[in-house]
């Protein structure tokens, strides 16, 4: 082993602030994407299989002699799970996995913000989920003759938005509890993942719940995010819809500021209670 | 000169989850630890396992908050401004399993490069200058995934270095290393320290050896206390008035060490049989004490096969703190 | 004494037949020491009620929605029991090739049972064993609710008991090998492997006729269903339990209780060859790519 080369006494240069930010989200999402690219057989598992699973909610609908219109809300319900599946597994729950394997400890301690990682993370995660989707999407409209007829692009570019970013800011919000968790944040995922398939309307219109139900599954970004993209795609008069485009909009900007602004507070907060109570190093296989 | 790691009566109290019906043990991993590092020293914290050298370095690195007492690490208190300890500070486990299979090693150092804000382009160069020096050159392309444990080591330790950092913390860096490439990682951890002005190292071990030949100072750690702390030399010093022999003999033929012990001079004498030979081992008051052993031997028809002057290492150090060596603590969990 | 290592871990049958007891025992045990200690009861009866329940629930809705409530019309029960099921799927098939990820890269045990004197296939049988009995409770709990709340036509005193039991027994054996089966392939892979077993237990659902008969399912994808012991295994739960109700779809009107069984019976032992042939290959595999002791850090 050499060790008198320049590199011991060469200094690095170091940048701070929102560059740093930014460089750290860079970084974290890094793994997830070339992950998807070195391993192909993703699209087998991630892709195909769930496919598989989601038609089997079409053809019940077929089975019941349900109207068409039906079939498009099981492939887009269907497309959106990916995202739901995305922030319980890969934010929320990773960073159980991210202290089991000790990069947790690692990442706490570099100068970085913890909300840079989780960004780092729900981007890399996207990238993946957005295929998902998409070809979910394209079967639902070649193999299920889905027929999309968009009323207005910008609104549904607004929505699809809005809900991406108030989702992930709830899955950064979230994520803050994991912090704490052990073994038990697997089974808090895992238990979450129904009941928000149910109480979201990802199968059905929202509005076929009780009024109160489905407000109260509205903290949930996906609920009214569905409901409205079904507006803008679906012929009007096919559905019930829960609340107007325009409302449902307004609503999500306001969870979206609400779940960022909480992220950061609670991460902030759940950061120093894990450090006191020595939870950011320990393993509890 | 300045310190570059300053604790005040730091402590650490662990509640340890009993079952579903007992109530939480309590456990004292640090009590009261009083420490000065000064900057650019390479200082060890030497203790057996469970002696709360993992605590202290987690405390340091920001990843656990002390039960009481406090700390600064360049310059800046750990409880309130943990945000500007963490851009000059890195720290590096022995065994530990940091990274993502699925990255190359250059993709993986580059990743944690990031999160210190180091440019792709600085960060690729130092990478492959770090990976050079330490005989991982060709694995640049490697996935980490691939690695064996010690080159996977070798890696982490590159990650530590990687960040530039003012203050770094080594938890068992050789810790699963053969005996080679720990060498090669004390050699260049030493030269890191030399050729670097200012930059301090802090470096936990439980080898004596490691932290005799690496370090400038040593602070001796046990049951969660300093017990002592100065340069090994300073340490050995007190037991260096002292000659120690060991000596290779026929056996013994029921006389016992206790013969020896009576001889005028001789303060302890340690004594293993194997093999049809005996290992004395002498902690004579002064040298010429050896005169009345030999001749009684002569005397017990035992003849001496080898015979060796040792000096005293880290280890007689703990022994004479403690009253136990470092196995014999590790064993009876103490 | 490598050829001899070599070839008892490929055998199918052990070294020493003692061994298989003693394996089935140690992996129950073992598999609800971690199930059941993650939580405490009240929790973990909170998880057995909601999960199922809200999975049942969004049928029903679905369902609900479209007939407005006709839950006396014989096509609900059918999917009710159906889904409710299915649970064991999950349940079974899913736990045991995640038995496999679970000790290789979480607990990283896998290479200590490898090499200890165990039969692995029996391992691997006998950690499904704690998830049999967590999905037992879930299956009871949402049978129980569409009953209660749903008018599902359950008569305990009308139900075919005998059939019932001889069909859960066959149907846990046959999951249990579709397990291994998948476990099996768990070995082999190194990545995308979290999800596998309930990415294909949900992919399964499509071709089972769980919750829509296969006469929905296009002309091509049908031989799939037909194929699979999953269809003739929740065809018999629902004949045992609610009788005629069952034949709700004509799918397998035409088969009698008993020819059914003799089906499960015949597609089970072509799932065991399969699966025993497939670990056989798989365990070789294994090792080949040195993949026993991985950890991947994906």
């Amino acid at each position: 082993m050499a060790t008198d080369t320049g590199v011991l006494t060469r200094r690095a240069i170091k940048v701070t602030g929102w560059r740093l930010f930014i460089m750290t989200v860079i970084g974290r999402s890094y793994p997830r994407v070339v992950g998807l690219l070195r391993e192909r057989s993703w699209f087998f598992f991630d892709i195909f299989l769930p496919v598989l699973g989601v038609s089997s909610y079409v053809f019940v609908y077929r089975a019941i002699q349900a109207p068409e219109v039906y079939v498009g809300f099981v492939v887009m319900g269907g497309a959106m799970t990916a995202f739901w599946l995305n922030v319980l597994w890969s934010m929320g729950s990773q960073l159980y996995w991210e202290k089991e394997s000790g990069n947790l400890g690692l990442y706490i301690m570099a100068p970085n913000s913890l909300m840079a990682i989780l960004l780092g993370m729900a981007l890399g995660g996207l990238f993946a989920t957005l295929q998902r989707a998409l070809v979910i999407t394209i079967i639902g409209m070649l193999v299920f003759g889905v027929d999309f007829q968009v009323t207005s692009y910008l609104q549904l570019f607004a929505v699809f938005s809005l809900t991406m970013v108030a989702l992930y800011g709830m899955g950064m919000m979230t994520s803050s509890i994991f912090l704490l968790l052990g073994r038990e944040a697997w089974h808090i995922s895992n238990l979450a993942q129904e009941p928000i398939y149910l109480a979201s309307g990802f199968y059905f219109p929202l509005r076929s719940l009780n009024f109160w139900v489905a407000a109260g599954a509205s903290i949930v970004p996906l609920s009214l995010g569905l409901d409205a993209m079904r507006q803008l795609v679906f012929p009007a008069g096919s559905f019930p819809p829960f609340l107007a485009v325009p409302t449902e909009i307004g609503i999500l900007a306001v969870l979206s500021v609400v779940f960022l602004a909480g992220a950061k507070l609670l991460l902030d907060k759940m950061e120093r209670l894990a450090i006191a109570e020595g939870r950011l190093t320990e393993s509890r296989r | 000169m300045q310190q570059a790691i300053f604790t005040k009566k730091l402590s650490r109290i662990y509640k340890l989850r009993g079952g579903k019906k007992t109530e939480p043990k309590e456990l004292i991993a640090l009590k009261d630890v009083d420490l000065e590092v000064k900057q650019g020293e390479l200082f060890g914290l030497l203790g057996p396992n469970g002696a709360g050298k993992t605590t202290l370095i987690k405390i340091l690195t920001t990843l656990l908050a002390p039960s009481s007492g406090e700390a600064w690490v360049a310059g800046h208190n750990l409880s309130t401004d943990p945000d500007r300890v963490r851009p000059l500070i890195n720290m590096v486990s022995g065994g530990e399993s940091s990274g993502y299979g699925l990255l190359t090693v250059r993709e993986n150092l580059w990743m944690f490069a990031q999160f210190y804000g180091i440019p792709s382009q600085v960060a690729n160069q130092r990478i492959k200058d770090l990976l050079e020096v330490v005989g991982l050159g060709d694995r640049l392309n490697t996935k980490s995934s691939d690695l064996s444990t010690g080159l996977r080591q070798k890696m982490n330790i590159v990650r530590g270095f990687l960040t530039d950092p003012e203050v770094l913390f080594l938890d068992e860096p050789t810790l699963g290393l053969d005996v080679g490439a720990s060498r090669d990682v004390r050699r260049f951890i030493r030269s890191w320290v030399d050729q670097n002005e200012g930059k301090t190292l802090l470096l936990t071990t439980h080898y004596m050896v490691e932290a005799d030949e690496l370090c400038d100072r040593v602070a001796i750690i046990n049951n969660g206390q300093v017990l002592a702390c100065d340069t090994p030399a300073r340490l050995k010093r007190d037991l260096q008035k002292d000659a120690i022999f060991r000596m290779e003999v026929s056996p013994l033929n029921g006389a016992g060490a206790g013969v020896f012990e009576r001889l005028s001079g001789v303060r302890k004498v340690t004594h293993e049989a194997k093999d049809g030979s005996s290992t004395l081992e002498f902690i004579l008051a002064e040298e010429d004490a050896l005169g009345a052993v030999v001749n009684t031997m002569t005397q017990q028809d035992i003849h001496i096969l080898n015979l060796q002057k040792r000096e005293p290492t880290l280890e007689d150090v703990f022994v004479s703190l403690t009253g136990k060596s470092m196995a014999e603590v590790e064993k009876s969990g103490d | 004494m490598t050829t001899k290592t070599s070839a008892y871990k490929h055998s199918l049958i052990p070294q020493n037949p003692g061994w298989l007891p003693r394996t089935f025992r140690f992996a129950a045990w073992l598999g609800w020491q971690i199930e059941s200690n993650w939580a405490d009861p009240f929790v973990f009866a909170i998880y057995s009620v909601i999960k199922p329940i809200s999975s049942a629930a969004i049928l029903v809705v679905m369902y609900s929605v479209i007939t407005k409530g006709a839950f006396e019309n014989p096509v609900f029960p059918y999917i009710y029991l159906g889904n409710a099921f299915y649970i064991y799927v999950g349940a079974i098939m899913a736990g045991i090739s995640w038995a496999v990820i679970e000790d290789r890269e979480h607990y990283r045990m896998l290479k200590y049972m490898y090499i200890a004197p165990l039969h692995y296939p029996t391992y691997l049988l006998g950690r499904g064993v704690a998830r049999f009995l967590t999905g037992s409770i879930s299956v009871f709990i949402t049978i129980a609710f569409g009953v209660l709340f749903l008018n599902v036509p359950l008569n305990i005193y009308a139900a075919d008991w005998g059939l019932f039991f001889v069909s859960l027994g066959l149907g846990v054996l046959m999951l249990g090998f579709m397990g291994l089966l998948l476990g099996s392939i768990t070995m082999v892979i190194v990545n995308h492997v979290w999800f596998l077993g309930e990415a294909v237990a949900g992919a399964l659902f499509l071709f089972s006729g769980a919750i829509f008969p296969l006469e929905v399912l296009p002309a091509w994808l049908r031989p799939v269903g037909y194929a699979m012991p999953l269809t003739y295994w929740l065809e018999l739960m629902r004949r045992a339990l609610i009788g005629d109700v069952a034949r709700a779809f004509p799918t397998l009107a035409g088969f009698s209780n008993m020819e059914l069984i003799g089906i499960l019976l015949a597609t089970t032992a072509v799932i065991g060859l399969a699966a025993f042939l497939t670990y056989r290959y798989c365990d070789y595999r294994a090792r080949e790519l040195g993949y026993i002791d991985r950890v991947t850090n994906y």
